[in-house]
């Protein structure tokens, strides 16, 4: 199959379908009109589409289509149960399960909250465990809501899962979502007034598990970037040795190289964008003890924001979408980049499937 | 039969319809029976805050709300409010 880019945008769905050697791609859509797709991924066990889409007037709503998009099958009743102070305020994330449980696939939002559903997404039912969390009141919401975001399942064990929500911190489980702990050490959160490493509170942007080596985690966090090769027990901060800055939100891996990364750095927390007005992503292959700009076929003068939704990789190919619009994707491991869309909405999510 | 109007986003999400006949005695019932109620009603049943509902021309709001009575040939509107960026 052709690759695509699934990209989520502030105002619809679209399609970025490319050639058979990722050099010339064609945008179709948009689909899902009027709906901001915070995230859109497909099903690689039933390549079934799945999107976390969300409206000013009509709310949360996870949907998902059989057609490549021609048409959208809303889910039933996504909602908080009787009983919980809270409402869901909207849908950030779609994680297809584990391969050995087809129907089931993960869908975090906000407030700080995880779905789960067992009959590929037509009926979703909350998880008790993280929505009753004892540590929920010292929970604090960031500029995005205090949004799931990030889920992430052990290829080797369903039962382990790493969660990461904005700014609760990182969660984990090990029996299949039962129980939720804390695993934050080491992971700065210099926003706090005193404690500045505390058990939760911190403010992942984005987690990644790689997908070969289940035990080492990434993380690009609001304070700095981040990895665990100890499923998230301990965590080493990397952002000293060549990143312009701590801050950014997106992060890919290669899935045949675990000691790489690609992140996008921005100016910082107070002005989100690029930094020295151009687009840079930035690599390492050391595991993080030395990072490289990369900058072919980006733009400048730029002052790109690439949100946490906004890098996705495969096999072959990394892409990134930017709040300009603009899809770059590089087969060549950042070496060299095309701008496979430009001039769409503000892109919120990309994959790649 | 009391007839809802719903904007064609909301259609959207129900294969295009855009004109529903219910048997209802009010709006609550009315909007409930709707296969898009999810859109415009929250988890706890309470019309979401941007959501507008006019009954034959009259916001719902200023009246009972949802327990707002319909009569049998009320049109019931729903009108999406000024949001959005």
């Amino acid at each position: 199959m052709s690759p695509v880019v699934l990209v989520g945008t502030k105002k619809g769905f679209f399609l970025v379908r490319g050639d058979d050697v990722r050099t010339s791609w064609e945008v179709e859509g948009p689909q899902l009109k009027g709906w901001q797709v915070f995230h859109a991924v497909r099903d690689p066990r039933d390549g079934t589409l799945h999107a976390a889409a969300n409206n000013w007037v009509y709310g949360a709503t996870a949907q998902r289509s059989s057609d490549e998009g021609q048409t959208w099958e809303r889910s039933e009743g996504l909602g908080l149960p009787e009983g919980s102070e809270l409402k869901l305020t909207e849908a950030w994330h779609v994680e297809p399960g584990h391969a050995s449980e087809p129907d089931t696939l993960f869908l975090g939002g906000a407030p700080g909250v995880l779905f789960r559903t067992d009959d590929g997404g037509t009926t979703w039912e909350v998880n008790r465990a993280l929505l009753e969390h004892p540590t929920r009141e010292r929970w604090q919401p960031g500029a995005g809501g205090l949004c799931c975001h990030s889920i992430q399942i052990d290829p080797t064990d369903a039962k382990r899962m790493a969660i990461a929500i904005s700014a609760a911190g990182m969660f984990r489980s090990d029996d299949g979502g039962e129980s939720w702990e804390p695993r934050n050490t080491g992971v700065a959160a210099d926003f706090m007034p005193d404690d500045k490493y505390p058990d939760v509170g911190q403010c992942v942007h984005k987690l990644l598990l790689h997908p070969a080596r289940p035990e080492r985690l990434w993380q690009q966090n609001h304070c700095g970037v981040y990895r665990s090769d100890d499923r998230g027990d301990t965590w080493e901060r990397l952002d000293k040795n060549g990143l312009p800055s701590d801050f950014g939100f997106g992060l890919a891996l290669d899935p045949a190289d675990p000691d790489s990364a690609w992140v996008v750095p921005e100016e910082g927390a107070e002005n989100r964008v690029t930094p020295d007005g151009q687009l840079g992503v930035y690599r390492t292959r050391d595991g993080g003890a030395s990072w490289q700009r990369l900058e072919n076929g980006l733009p400048k003068p730029a002052w790109a924001a690439v949100l946490r939704e906004g890098m996705a990789y495969d096999d072959r190919s990394i892409a990134v979408g930017t709040q300009s619009g603009s899809v770059f994707v590089t087969s060549d491991g950042g070496e060299s980049w095309i701008e496979a869309a430009s001039q769409l909405p503000p892109v919120l999510s990309v994959e790649l499937a | 039969m009391a007839v809802v109007l719903v904007p064609s986003l909301v259609a959207a999400q129900a294969g295009g319809k855009k004109r529903f006949e219910v048997e209802a005695g009010t709006v609550g019932e009315a909007l409930r029976g709707l296969p898009v109620a999810d859109l415009l009603l929250d988890e706890r049943g309470e019309l979401r805050t941007l959501v507008n509902v006019y009954v034959d021309g009259v916001d719902a709001r200023r009246g009972e709300g949802l327990e707002t009575k319909l009569g049998p040939a009320a049109e019931v509107r729903v009108v999406a409010a000024i949001a959005g960026g």
